[in-house]
């Protein structure tokens, strides 16, 4: 598990704002946590996944692919808020992201 | 009754320009896109020259796509896309009033450019870059277009065929409109090699806008050309509905496969004048009524000699007064994308009653004495013309264009 800092949700935060501005080529200021990521900002699903690989690599994370797919059909992501959620849930939990639904 | 196929948007991106208006004009005064390879270092390349799309491409593409999508397509697909936002734009369409499962998408598509000489490729993106059918499936991704959305591959005729299936799916009643052209790249290092290594380009490298001289006693091979053409088939009835301005119509096609040699055409150009027989056949027209044949003209020994027997083949002794020219001695050999670019130059010479020449046409040869508008343009009225393409493999087409006339 990676060690959760007080300043890790802010560090992700500013990631995913940073990579949807970019991206996406919409002001940053214009994103908040409601946003749906495909019907506002004409996102993609493959941003999520370049996602986890940046977040991946920032926190060195062991987390295979296939958890993060099961925990999202079940937990679906269409807004930034809820992405950065799930973020911080993999980041905290890695593998045993499937067992806080147990 | 068949319905009537008609075009009410084209677009080109060529060597000679990045728009429909400054293609044409380039064209009508003969001018040459040919020029040292820019794209990758050729220095290693027995050919170094090429018909390359100007830099200036990447600018305009930026107005037409995002930069995400852009990431995730090749040069050759941006181009498709950027030239067939053009041409809808041209066409005054809005999808919005059509009913989309009934507006296709189809293009004929070597291969999607995904080469050496791409830049800036991701994993993630290689997929979607390596994909053929990508360069329709954005096109109707961009319109979000729910009627058939594939691409040919029949080589060099590729496009022709895109333009023969989708005239086919109207005059069907299957669409109402249909996107049809291509595009495609093969400037890079190894597909050079390859063809140099056939004896099918040109090595004249110096002047490069001589090179490409089809019809010509000294011709040595073809030039690289590339780019994109788009044309929008619509239904007449879809047409005159939306008040659409009608440029020309597609009066029919003819397909047809030698079953002879992977790369040589058939002998005596048989199969050449079996497809321009199927052509004028499927049209209903008489051959007296065919003014102006756009030539799929390579510049190669074989492909003149028997694309100039056929024409005789077909027509007799109409051939002689036939006009007959090669957009390819401008703008090169674009492959996927030639039969789409040469039909949208034949449906402009229809328009505009101006038929584009042959350039570098000096020292003509003996044995092909057909009117090869050599060198300048020729005001003349067309109201039928044919358009060739003939690809390696043996897979030839002819579409034929009419003027419309309501």
């Amino acid at each position: 598990m990676a060690l959760i800092t007080e300043n890790t949700r802010k560090e992700v935060t500013d990631i995913v704002y940073n990579f949807f501005a970019d991206e996406c080529e919409v002001d940053i200021k214009d994103l908040h946590a409601d946003t749906n990521i495909i019907k506002d900002i004409d996102g993609d699903s493959l941003m999520f996944l370049e996602l986890i690989e940046i977040f991946k690599k920032k926190y060195t994370l062991e987390i295979e692919l296939k958890t993060i797919g099961k925990y999202a059909v079940k937990h679906p992501v269409q807004t930034i808020g809820q992405l950065i959620d799930m973020q911080m849930l993999i980041i905290e939990h890695e593998n045993k992201l499937l067992e806080l639904d147990q | 009754m068949a319905e009537k196929v008609v075009i009410t948007g084209m677009n080109i991106i060529s060597s000679l320009g990045l728009d429909l208006e400054t293609n044409w004009k380039n064209l009508v005064a003969g001018k040459s896109g040919v020029k040292p390879i820019t794209l990758f270092d050729a220095s290693k390349n027995v050919t170094r020259i090429a018909a390359e799309v100007s830099a200036d491409f990447e600018e305009l593409s930026k107005k037409y796509i995002k930069k995400r999508a852009g990431s995730q397509m090749t040069r050759v697909t941006r181009m498709c896309v950027t030239c067939a936002k053009e041409a809808v734009e041209m066409s005054g369409i809005s999808f919005d009033q059509m009913d989309r499962t009934r507006c296709s998408v189809i293009l004929g598509v070597v291969n999607s450019g995904n080469s050496s000489t791409e830049k800036e490729t991701t994993t993630q993106n290689t997929i979607f870059k390596s994909m053929t059918n990508s360069l329709s499936a954005w096109i109707s991704l961009e319109y979000q277009l729910m009627g058939p959305n594939f691409v040919v591959n029949t080589a060099c005729a590729s496009s022709a065929y895109a333009i023969g299936l989708g005239y086919e799916m109207i005059r069907s009643g299957q669409s109402d409109l249909v996107i049809v052209g291509g595009a495609d790249s093969i400037i890079n290092f190894e597909e050079i090699e390859g063809f140099n290594s056939l004896y099918a380009l040109s090595v004249e490298n110096d002047p490069p806008e001589k090179a490409s001289k089809p019809f010509s006693k000294d011709r040595d091979g073809f030039v690289i050309g590339e780019g994109a053409g788009i044309l929008i088939l619509e239904s007449e009835k879809s047409a005159k509905a939306r008040n659409a301005v009608i440029h020309a119509e597609v009066a029919g096609y003819g397909f047809s496969s030698e079953g002879y040699n992977i790369m040589a055409p058939m002998k005596d150009g048989e199969g050449m004048a079996l497809t321009m027989e199927k052509a004028i056949r499927d049209a209903g027209i008489y051959k007296e009524e065919v003014d102006y044949i756009n030539a799929h003209g390579t510049s190669t020994e074989l492909n003149d000699r028997y694309e100039t027997m056929a024409i005789k083949r077909v027509f007799g002794d109409l051939a002689y007064r036939i006009p007959v020219s090669s957009s390819k001695s401008m703008i090169g050999h674009t492959i996927g994308a030639a039969g789409a670019i040469e039909g949208v130059i034949t449906v402009l010479s229809i328009k505009n009653s101006i038929l584009t020449p042959t350039i570098n046409l000096d020292h003509p040869d003996p044995d092909l004495d057909l009117d090869y508008i050599p060198n300048q343009s020729r005001e003349q009225e067309v109201n039928v013309a044919l358009s060739n393409s003939f690809g390696f493999g043996g897979h030839n087409a002819t579409i034929v264009f009419r003027k419309y006339a309501g």
